[in-house]
């Protein structure tokens, strides 16, 4: 069987569109960003429990009173949370998507609706669109669209396609045959026949496909967080990946007051709407006591409502403008210029783009920190998307990225080093010392070493090389799971005393916080330690010459880098940036060492 | 239009109808013109659903076709409308070739001229009674009050004043179609096609419809297609009926001479059920009066005792209450009320015990 290269034809269609088309991606990331800038500013502007105001008056509106009142209690729960802004941004999000998701999906399922090789055409994109895992696209998606919420929008709507078409379709070939027929033998036009016999008899159909258009929008949207579309999907993401139990559990709650809420709020749209839905509203609204439970608005007094919460809203607005701007202290020289940051969750990561992102705010830059998997962050780089990340293991855990990328980015030197990885295990476990102690006891641990990220470059290196030098490949099988996995693991073995064996590298915060050992590498498996880089995209020095330099010029110690490490962790999540700026204002003259101004 | 329906006796004309299902439909038409069997062509995969049907009806009748499932009657009834493109043939609408006519004359010919009543009514659920019934003028795009004040007649005529903000699922089975049947009146389309119109409702209910089609069509004069398979309903119904077998007619007459003289042993196994003394009339069994009883002085009547006097239309039905106080014969009477022959009681025996006989038919 010929090996069907199927993956370097993606890879060159991919490279072709990128090359030819950008004008088109161009275009679409213009409309996207406008339609989602727009959405957003309009959900982010009012302060959080007026804008839950106004979700609750529609809440009341299509449900009635109750509905109104959990409506406005999940929400304010999310504003307590501190995740209001996130919770919008997802909101915008999943708004756009499902509407661009329905604008399109609606006349594709009418038209296989009403055309058999249309429907059949259909079906297997579909299935694909459906099945296929998102980071597939999600990935290319970054490269054509640039990082940031466009991505996550494209991988949303198209995830979020195929109910919305096939239910529409579904919903139009339920209509009972003899209607339309009966419509035709009076002469319907087979356009009135659509608009005035079928769509309105598929409507509860469709409907019920709008819902779920919104609902696996919104859980696409989590996952697009994670390459870099934001809102409670990073938060959730970053949570996760500092094993911030507390921090995941409040930002999965947010996920799903708002998928309640759009479910809830669809639903009751969906019989709303539909002529029947009408009709039974109509009569049980003809002679029924008022019963404040059941009372709801009606239309005209509930857009009243959100009116006048809208204007309060604009009022209060403006009058609160202008005051959340911060003052930054010390010589200007970046003039208010951008400068994207962008980081994955490893802690070193963290400490080091948030220590910079508090030295360039004080110099007068405006740097923007964004969380992205180290494959999409890679390829922003390279794309010039992103302007610098700190965290390039080099030359061996990253070295993927760079054969692939190096030519496109631009090294920015060494800040750390050297670094080692390892094979960890709890102190308690008594007589391995070293890898070579491994052999023969995988009893003891199960068969199993608990790895990482199946992409991780230490994963290729453990199976490819150190297994096999030690003789241990046929013994132990390497999971790989998630460093939050691992660590989750870790935990949960050392509470219990239980034998492990993971794969853990220095710097990391796990040797600070559990009883570990480094398993000894006397034949040098691991290789030589890796230097931390700070790796910038190609034209950085060209953009940003002043902060070139001081990059180039940074170094830290492991006693520096780790007693930042543990201010963070110490500071907890969501405050990242405040602990670096108080470990950075603890130790003056710092500041102008890392970035000295001439003047 | 009124010349040339002086130049066509018959409203509504099919000439030699073919529809057949399946590839290469024409090339199974010319198969089944040079003799091939219904058969033959399934064996291919084929279905021949109607078979060269050629009829005529005339203006203000009632033709009903009757056959049983699967012998191709309510594809027949489509090709009428063209919601069905015959395969080969041709319908003549008052003259005019329908077949021949673009998708948008079609459309005109259907919201004007030709109306239909579904089996299980059709009735759109989302529209009222009102919304229903004045259907057919909104699509011609009949201005709202005008077609609501035609659809509320309609409605009226069927006996549902009153029902106009109803919705179809809150009405009986027989009101629903009621509503179908004022939705295909109100467009005063000419031509009404009834689809199996009374066979979803039950039997009591269907017998009040007939009834009220009955006097409906006394009144309107319309002309109508009715497709059942319930042949009491045809014999009652119809003007003339068709019988269709295996997508052939096998007989198109009164009801009458279907009874009495069926085409084949089809027709007449299909028959036997039927309650012959609801559709013979005493005129289909009178014989020649006894010239000695028969007193022309007497104006519309002859010499003699008789039972009773009645018209050549009745039932015979209606003639065993007589008998059942008499001997004497009974007298039947033409139109002009002239005595025409009579019936004894020997006669309308051996008519109701008589097996009908097959004949051979051209």
């Amino acid at each position: 069987m010929p090996r069907i290269k199927l993956g370097n034809w993606a890879e060159s269609a991919v490279g072709w569109l990128n090359a030819h088309l950008s004008w088109l991606f161009d275009a679409v990331n213009t409309v996207l960003t406008g339609a989602y800038d727009a959405v957003h500013a309009v959900l982010g502007a009012p302060q959080p429990l007026l804008m839950a105001g106004i979700l609750a008056v529609i809440a009341w509106w299509l449900r009635g009173l109750p509905a109104a009142v959990a409506a406005f209690a999940g929400l304010a729960l999310i504003d307590s949370f501190g995740l209001w802004d996130q919770a919008t941004a997802t909101l915008s999000l999943v708004l756009v998507a499902s509407l661009i998701t329905l604008l399109l999906a609606v006349p594709l399922g009418i038209w296989a609706a009403r055309d058999r090789r249309v429907s059949g055409a259909l079906r297997p994109v579909l299935d694909v669109m459906q099945t296929m895992p998102a980071f597939v696209y999600l990935i290319p998606g970054v490269m054509f669209f640039k990082i940031g919420p466009i991505p996550g929008l494209i991988a949303t709507i198209v995830f979020a396609m195929p109910p919305g078409v096939r239910m529409t379709e579904l919903g139009i070939r339920q209509v009972d045959g003899e209607l339309v027929e009966a419509a035709r033998a009076f002469g319907t036009t087979p356009r009135d026949t659509l608009t005035r016999v079928q769509l309105p008899l598929a409507l509860p159909t469709i409907m019920a496909g709008v819902n779920q258009v919104i609902m696996l929008a919104l859980s696409m949207v989590v996952i697009a967080g994670m390459a870099g579309a934001g809102g409670l999907g990073e938060a959730v993401y970053s949570a996760v990946t500092q094993v911030d139990i507390g921090g995941g559990v409040e930002s999965g709650v947010a996920v799903v007051v708002l998928a309640m809420y759009l479910d809830r709020m669809t639903g009751a749209l969906g019989k709303r709407v539909s002529p029947r839905g009408r009709r039974a509203t109509a009569k049980a609204g003809a002679n029924r006591p008022v019963n404040l439970l059941r009372y709801r608005p009606g239309t005209a007094v509930a857009t009243v409502g959100i009116v006048v919460l809208a204007l309060v809203a604009g009022g209060m607005h403006l009058a609160g403008g202008g005051g959340r701007e911060s003052v930054a202290a010390g010589p200007n020289v970046g003039n208010g210029k951008h400068i994207k940051l962008g980081y994955f969750p490893w802690d070193e990561a963290v400490a080091s783009t948030y220590l910079w992102e508090n030295i360039l705010e004080q110099r007068g830059y405006k740097p923007d920190v964004k969380q992205l998997d180290p494959g999409p962050l890679y390829t922003a780089l390279a794309q010039g998307q992103m302007d610098v990340q700190f965290d390039s293991w080099l030359p061996t855990t990253h070295k993927q990225y760079m054969d692939r990328y190096g030519s496109q980015l631009s090294d920015l030197g060494a800040w750390y080093g050297p670094t080692s990885l390892e094979l960890s295990v709890p102190s308690y476990v008594k007589g391995i010392d070293s890898l070579a102690d491994l052999k023969g006891k995988s009893a003891q641990f199960g068969g199993k070493i608990i790895g990482i990220e199946a992409s991780a470059g230490m994963m290729g290196k453990l199976n490819s090389t150190v297994l096999k030098e030690y003789g241990l490949d046929g013994e132990y099988q390497v999971v790989s799971s998630s460093t939050a996995t691992m660590l989750a693991e870790l935990h949960r073995a050392i509470d219990k005393k239980e034998p492990i064996v993971t794969t853990l590298w220095s710097p990391h915060w796990a040797y600070g916080t559990y009883p570990l050992k480094k398993l000894k590498d006397p034949k040098g498996a691991w290789g030589k330690g890796e230097q931390i880089h700070a790796v910038g995209k190609k034209d950085f020095g060209k953009d940003f010459p002043q902060v070139a330099q001081w990059v180039k010029n940074f170094h830290m110690s492991e006693k520096e880098l780790s007693s930042l490490e543990a201010a963070i962790q110490q500071g907890g999540k969501g405050k990242e940036k405040e602990s670096a700026r108080k470990w950075l204002d603890a130790r003056p003259g710092l500041m102008d060492k890392l970035a000295p101004v001439t003047s | 239009m009124s010349s040339t329906r002086e130049v066509y006796v018959s409203r509504l004309r099919a000439e030699h109808l073919y529809k057949v299902f399946g590839r290469r439909p024409e090339a199974a038409v010319q198969r089944l013109r040079d003799g091939a069997g219904r058969e033959e062509l399934r064996a291919d995969g084929i279905t021949a659903a109607v078979i060269d049907a050629s009829f005529e009806v005339r203006a203000g009748e009632i033709f009903v076709v009757m056959g049983l499932s699967g012998s191709g009657k309510s594809t027949l009834l489509r090709m009428l409308n063209g919601l069905l493109d015959p395969t080969a043939g041709r319908v003549l609408y008052d003259g005019r070739d329908l077949t021949a006519l673009s998708p948008r004359e079609l459309r005109e010919v259907r919201s004007r001229n030709i109306s239909m009543v579904f089996q299980h009514f059709a009735l759109f659920p989302h529209r009222s009674v009102l919304e229903n019934a004045a259907y057919g003028l909104e699509v011609r795009g009949v201005p709202r009050a005008e077609r609501e004040e035609r659809a509320a007649e309609a409605l009226e005529l069927t006996g549902l004043g009153g029902w106009e903000r109803s919705w179809p699922d809150e009405l009986s089975g027989g009101m629903q179609q009621r509503v179908g049947l004022a939705r295909a009146l109100a467009t005063d389309a000419d031509l009404l096609l009834m689809d199996e119109s009374f066979s979803a409702l039950d039997p009591l209910i269907r017998r009040d419809m007939q009834d009220q089609l009955l006097d409906l069509q006394k009144r309107l004069k319309k002309t109508i297609v009715f497709i059942t398979h319930d042949l009491n309903e045809a014999m009652r119904l119809g003007d003339r009926i068709a019988v269709m077998r295996d997508g052939r007619i096998v007989q198109n007459g009164t009801a009458e001479d279907i009874l009495v003289r069926p085409a084949n042993d089809y027709v007449a196994s299909f028959i036997q059920d039927v309650d012959r003394t609801r559709v013979l009339t005493a005129g289909s069994i009178m014989e020649k009066p006894d010239p000695e009883r028969l007193d022309p002085e007497r104006p519309g009547g002859s010499a003699g005792e008789h039972a009773a006097t009645v018209p050549s239309g009745t039932p015979l039905a209606e003639l065993f209450a007589p008998f059942a106080h008499s001997t004497a014969p009974v007298a039947v009477t033409d139109e002009r009320g002239q005595l025409a022959g009579i019936v004894t009681r020997e006669r309308l025996l051996a008519a109701l015990g008589e097996q009908p006989t097959t004949e051979v038919t051209a």
